[in-house]
């Protein structure tokens, strides 16, 4: 199919004000030759839209470029089909709501970004999406609790078909340990019934849910669509093809065996949370020692939460359970003396009117440092240092102690049959410094068949990681959504809002999957990485900085990409020496033309020029905002979007630097334990590749700081002409790059 | 405002004393509070306060009787209900301050003057069915005794002598309403009530 | 327009300028005002400290069973008499059981309440029944340029929160002021305790809190405070000698009560002012807008 370029500025908004619209309309015909170029007043009404239809219908025109507001608005104005590919010249915010009018810098500015985009379109091509082979829009879900119960109801209500597998005799995980559960409906202030076989019968009862207990998945293959999962049930095994998998393994308590400072061991008086609910099941709660039944009862909350020697997270769900369980207590008995000693009462959400429902019971709440559990023939007596009182207290002749003894995500432990070694394969000979690997736990659930680990990769405390703001239900590896207390500690009202949440995430996944389109962050994408093999050294670079495990490795250790897994974000492209990796409309030569296409004055016009590439997912807005905020900022500045820092090849750099522009800023978002990353690891990975860039700066003769990376939310759109007006004073002081003008 | 009090003996928590103030008028709501301060932070007499209501309910839990009714929190309220506005848990703070003035008094913690003032003003109102300031001010100091009253007298003079000056203080007892005996048998049987119920 | 009236103790002593001024000011606004027959002390803020909620309120409900038998909405300009009655009014309209035992007191007495009434608060009355336009238009001698501070008090809008203003905030006292042609100054502390009747007890909160308060009303260039409170207006007028003597304070700030305003505002006869009453003078302040003693 032959290109048809049609270039299409709107004088409207201002821009006709601001800018010399003709002499931009000659560098599309002039400079570019752009066939068509026309100007309208108001190419966002239908008149102007039309004009383009128009073209598109009777011209063959097939790439529109469209010169006026930001691509993050008006996307439904200007929509003409599958067929044609759209650019946008961003004129508005980025440059006629930021930059001086009817200023010359300011017109170089408007003619550069029309450069850079019509240099763009010289790679372009529309995506032709992947489609695999027997895509399954089935749904697995991996844990029978009430998380895994609710997910696959929710799934099949909405018409997927589900495998639920789990790995004891029957469903309920820790429902069929419980006596009550805390409410999870208003009013939220009595402990309801567990609704076991209410849960399961309606599961049993689905026909578009196939149930495997007392199962254990062997092995997890495939990619979204496309998963084969081989799931042993005593000695027989089966496969069973699904689109995307909700893992919802739950947590289990802490070891109390640990927690003996806390008197566990020493007296049969004091128990856990589970084994205060056996105890209750039982229909009499009475102390283990005698079988009295309890006048006077006491829960230490944080039992191993919250404690550097233990578990240094909050188990979240701990301080709703005491609540739940000490009105257990004033069921049995209400003139009982019920003590909950804690540190933080955290009943999130609706819980505070289980707190207060406890409290007009008669519960009494002491936020104290218990200090010593002591038994004396059965009576415990509690010490502690009262943290409101100021003083040391003590309570005695306790009957039972209750530890809230919180939870540990299944995923947090390794099978020792498997080796333990809880480490994902170390970065192989490379001379690239390359990030610590992301700790994979051999906890023996899903078993995948990845080169880069068989389970998910944590982030901290072995909880699969996931973009904890944006997107908590996707883990790193795509189609593969946590839900419940195995993605974080939670309550039971919370684990039923994840597991809905997570089980739309997977009919996303499958519907997007089917159809060659990428899930979140950039839904619908049709593009994906293609690799031109005969030129790739095996270097392996691809297959580990994924950060989403998409990239295989075949028999002849040739990478082996799985464009269901991937989620488009380029991270191979930048990371690839040899630079194979390209996207039909994202490709390393691609964004080399683009930066090529800005015109940089000569060194005695003292103009200098700074390139920017920024990341879509929150630079990008920012700057959109600093422009609808009216925020002036450097004239000097040009910049191009990137799909995300981790895509940056550093030849765009070499090539910025060779071609005389004067400094690099490169805004992507915050990394580390707390990254906003939309791809999680692409901006620490960038980071990590500039480290290198000094050395080849260094050796053209120049100062390394000329090139900088900077953190940027969408939030500190306000800090824009700041960030940007420091790193232009920076460049301004080390003078014209020398490199201008060879 | 003073600590609480810091003793290296370990308190013991005596869950028997809060029952005592749970049963009185407003006690119930006490139960709710959630030690959060919001009380604290926004009464106009914290300053002078022995301890703020936070601290005062915590004395309460833990079962401080006898801290509990000398500490002058409850007589410092002024009643002027930003506490119960502001309180988080909906406890009627101020309404609590009065439950506990008027246990406090019934259990003869009478010795501080607001006590006294108190009790005077309400003796005023049983004496003609309304309040008047001057036989108030009589009944107070007389109750306070004499060494109270010249010290008072002697800084209230100016005082005094300016309202008088200006006939905002005056000097005739007005007549009694004409219904206070069926006022005082009203409030007799409502307190009978009272009993009543407080006996279930 | 006709209405019951509950005046209360202290409009009896101390606040009898307060009185004054009110009769007046209804009577030019046309509004025809009943003082309740042989009515009682409301029990102010101590009877329930001393005999316990439920009493106190039964006794302040002889006043509402007196008032019901002419059957009109009682308006009530004290801020503690307010709380009281229209508390007790409450209880009686939303609690059955409450209703049932207290008309079993009152009972003794022949009297009965069945809870039909309102209880009005002065101020919520007149912006919400007489109206601002109203009041405007009565305004024969605009006070232009008189920088007032609004000093609404603590009870009048925490009663019942949120019902006609901001419990901590208030702003519609400020909008009676702004109608009689003053302008309202910033005051910060407009809903703060005077320090009620620590002023017997313990002078010294009232001394503190009246420096405060006195102080915040001047920041904004306040020239004169007006009050729908009597307690406030006593504890700033005549407590504000020892307030300026213990905080070496030397400027001093009449203290009028809101009615007393209107009456001046109204060009109401002089002595429908009751200025001789103010113990803090106003005349220099007012002496621009013709006001002499
Ligand atoms: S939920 Fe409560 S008991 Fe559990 S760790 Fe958190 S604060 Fe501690
Ligand atoms: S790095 Fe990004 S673009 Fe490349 S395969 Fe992985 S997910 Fe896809
Ligand atoms: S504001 Fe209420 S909940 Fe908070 S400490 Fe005071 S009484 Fe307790
Ligand atoms: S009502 Fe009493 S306790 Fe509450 S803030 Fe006012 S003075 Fe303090």
């Amino acid at each position: 199919m032959s290109k048809k370029i049609g270039v299409y500025i709107c004088s409207g908004c201002g821009i006709g004000d601001a800018l010399d619209v003709s002499a931009l309309s000659k560098v599309a015909t002039k400079e570019y030759k752009a066939p068509v170029c026309k100007t309208d007043a108001f190419l966002c009404g239908k008149d102007g839209v039309d004009i383009i239809k128009k073209d598109v219908a009777e011209e063959g025109v097939n790439y529109v470029v469209i010169a006026g507001c930001s691509g993050r608005v008006n996307y439904d104005v200007f929509d003409f089909g599958p067929s044609v590919v759209l650019e946008r010249v961003n004129l508005r915010e980025r440059v006629v709501w930021t930059q001086e009018p009817d200023d010359e810098d300011t017109q170089a500015m408007a003619e550069d970004y029309m450069r850079i985009t019509l240099a763009k379109l010289k790679n372009l091509e529309a995506p032709v999406p992947f489609i695999g082979e027997e895509v399954s829009k089935r749904i697995m879900v991996v844990g029978g609790g009430l998380a895994g119960m609710t997910s696959a109801t929710e799934a099949a209500a909405a018409g997927y078909e589900v495998v639920l597998v789990e790995k004891e005799e029957s469903l309920g995980g820790w429902l069929k340990k419980s006596y009550k559960i805390a409410p999870l409906s208003p009013p939220y202030t009595n402990p309801e019934e567990t609704d076991l076989a209410g849960r399961i019968k309606k599961i049993e009862d689905n026909p578009n849910i196939k149930v495997y207990t007392l199962a254990s998945i062997e092995q997890t293959a495939g990619s979204p669509g496309m998963f084969d999962v081989t799931i042993k049930q005593g000695d027989a095994a089966a496969t069973e093809r699904v689109g995307a998998i909700v893992l919802a393994a739950g947590a289990v308590p802490y070891d109390p065996g640990k927690l003996e400072h806390l008197g566990f061991g020493a007296s049969p008086n004091v128990i856990t949370q589970a084994q205060l609910e056996e105890l209750a099941q039982k229909g009499c709660i009475a102390r283990p020692s005698d079988g009295k039944a309890v006048q006077k009862v006491a829960f230490i909350q944080c039992a191993g939460s919250r404690d550097q020697e233990h578990l240094s997270y909050c188990s979240a769900a701990c301080c709703v359970e005491s609540i739940k369980q000490s009105l257990y207590v004033k069921e049995q008995n209400p003139e009982a003396a019920v003590y909950v000693f804690y540190k933080d009462i955290r009943s999130s959400g609706q819980y505070e009117h289980f707190y207060k429902k406890a409290q007009s019971e008669g519960v009494i709440f002491i936020k104290a440092d218990v200090t010593g559990v002591s038994d004396d023939g059965g009576n415990i007596t509690i010490e502690a240092d009262d943290l409101l009182m100021g003083s040391p207290t003590m309570a005695d002749e306790i009957d039972l102690v209750v530890l809230a003894n919180g939870m540990v995500p299944a995923t947090a432990f390794e099978d020792p049959a498997l080796g333990g070694e809880a480490q994902a394969e170390v970065a192989a000979g490379s001379d690239q410094a390359a990030p610590a690997p992301a700790p994979i736990i051999k906890s023996n659930i899903l078993n995948l068949q990845y080169r880069q680990g068989p389970e998910l990769p944590s982030l901290k405390y072995g909880f699969p990681d996931s973009h904890f703001i944006c997107f908590p239900y996707e883990t790193r590896r795509t189609g593969i959504y946590a839900a419940g207390s195995v993605r974080r500690p939670m309550d039971m009202a919370q684990a039923v809002e994840d597991a809905t949440g997570a089980a739309l995430k997977a009919i996303q996944c499958v519907e997007m999957s089917a159809r060659g389109m990428a899930v979140h962050p950039r839904s619908g994408d049709l593009s994906y990485p293609e690799f031109q093999m005969n030129r790739c050294t095996q270097c392996k670079r691809c297959t580990e900085e994924c950060p989403f495990g998409a990239i295989n490795e075949d028999e002849k250790s040739n990478p082996l990409p799985n464009p269901t897994r991937c989620r488009r974000c380029g991270t191979c492209m930048g990371a690839c020496p040899e630079r194979i990796i390209s996207f039909k409309n994202y490709s390393v030569p691609m964004v080399g033309n683009m930066l090529k296409a800005i015109e940089v004055p000569e060194e005695d016009e003292e103009k200098p020029r700074v390139l920017i590439f920024a990341c879509e997912n929150d630079a990008i807005p920012a700057l959109d905002m600093a422009g609808i905020n009216r925020l002036a900022y450097s004239k000097w500045i040009r910049i191009i979007p990137v799909r995300c820092l981790g895509s940056l090849n550093l030849i765009w750099v070499n090539d910025a630097m060779s071609k005389g522009i004067d400094g690099v800023l490169l805004m992507g978002c915050k990394h580390g334990d707390d990254y906003q990353c939309h791809f999680m690891k692409g901006s620490e990975l960038a980071g990590i590749r500039l480290s290198k860039v000094s050395e080849t700066l260094d050796r053209m003769g120049l100062e390394s700081d000329r090139v900088y990376m900077t953190e940027v939310s969408i939030m500190d759109y306000d800090k824009i002409p700041k960030i940007v007006g420091d790193f232009v004073d920076k460049i301004e002081k080390f003078g014209p790059n020398p490199m201008k003008g060879f | 405002m003073t600590d609480l009090n810091v003793s290296s003996e370990p308190v013991k928590y005596n869950p028997d004393f809060a029952k005592e103030i749970y049963a009185l008028e407003s006690g119930e709501h006490v139960k709710l509070c959630m030690q959060c301060g919001m009380c604290a932070l926004s009464c106009a007499t914290r300053e002078e306060m022995d301890y703020s209501p936070r601290k005062l309910f915590l004395l309460m839990r833990v079962g401080k009787r006898e801290e509990f009714f000398k500490a002058n929190t409850m007589w410092m309220c002024s009643t002027c209900l930003m506490c119960k506005v502001r309180c988080p848990r909906g406890i009627p703070l101020a309404d609590v301050m009065h439950d506990l003035k008027s246990h406090a008094i019934k259990l003869g913690y009478t010795e501080r003057p607001q006590a006294t003032f108190y009790q005077s003003f309400w003796q005023e109102i049983l004496n003609k069915g309304r309040v008047f300031e001057g036989g108030l001010m009589a009944r107070y100091y007389l109750k306070r005794g004499w060494s109270e009253m010249t010290k008072g007298l002697f800084e209230m003079r100016d005082l005094g002598m300016t309202m008088l000056k200006h006939n905002r203080m005056p000097l005739k007892s007005p007549k009694s309403i004409k219904g206070l005996k069926s006022m005082k048998q009203i409030i007799e049987r409502a307190q009978a009530q009272m009993h009543r119920e407080e006996g279930r | 327009m006709r209405y019951s009236f509950y005046p209360g103790c202290s409009m009896e002593g101390a606040a009898v300028p307060y009185l004054k001024s009110f009769e007046a000011v209804t009577k030019a606004l046309g509004i025809g005002i009943e003082e309740i027959h042989d009515w009682n002390c409301c029990g102010a803020t101590v009877a329930s400290g001393v005999v316990g909620h439920y009493p106190a309120q039964v006794m302040t409900a002889r006043n509402l069973a007196l008032a019901e038998q002419k059957g009109l909405d009682i308006i009530v300009p004290c801020s503690s008499c307010y709380m009281n009655l229209a508390i007790t009014n409450k209880k009686f309209i939303e609690d059955d059981h409450f209703q049932l035992m207290a008309n079993e007191a009152l009972g003794v007495a022949g009297l009965r309440y069945n809870g039909t009434l309102k209880v009005r608060q002065m101020i919520e009355w007149i912006i919400n029944d007489i109206g601002l336009d109203r009041i405007k238009s009565m305004v024969k001698r605009p006070l232009t340029g008189l920088r007032v501070a609004g000093y609404v008090g603590c009870q009048t809008p925490r009663v019942f929160p949120w019902t006609f203003d901001d419990p901590e905030q208030p702003v519609f006292f400020d909008k009676i002021i702004e109608a009689l042609g003053a302008t309202p100054v910033k005051f910060p502390l407009k809903a703060r305790c005077c320090g009620s009747s620590h002023s017997i007890t313990k002078p010294e909160i009232t001394i503190d809190a009246g420096y405060k308060l006195i102080k915040s009303a001047l920041e904004d260039g306040g020239q004169l405070m007006v009050t729908p409170c009597p307690m406030c207006q006593l504890n700033l007028d005549a407590y504000q000698g020892m307030i300026k003597k213990g905080y070496q304070l030397d400027i001093s700030i009449p203290v009028l009560f809101i009615t007393q305003l209107m009456s001046i505002a109204f060009d109401l006869p002089p002595d429908t002012w009751a200025l001789k009453y103010n113990i803090v003078s106003p005349f220099d302040t007012l002496s621009k807008y013709g006001i002499k003693p």
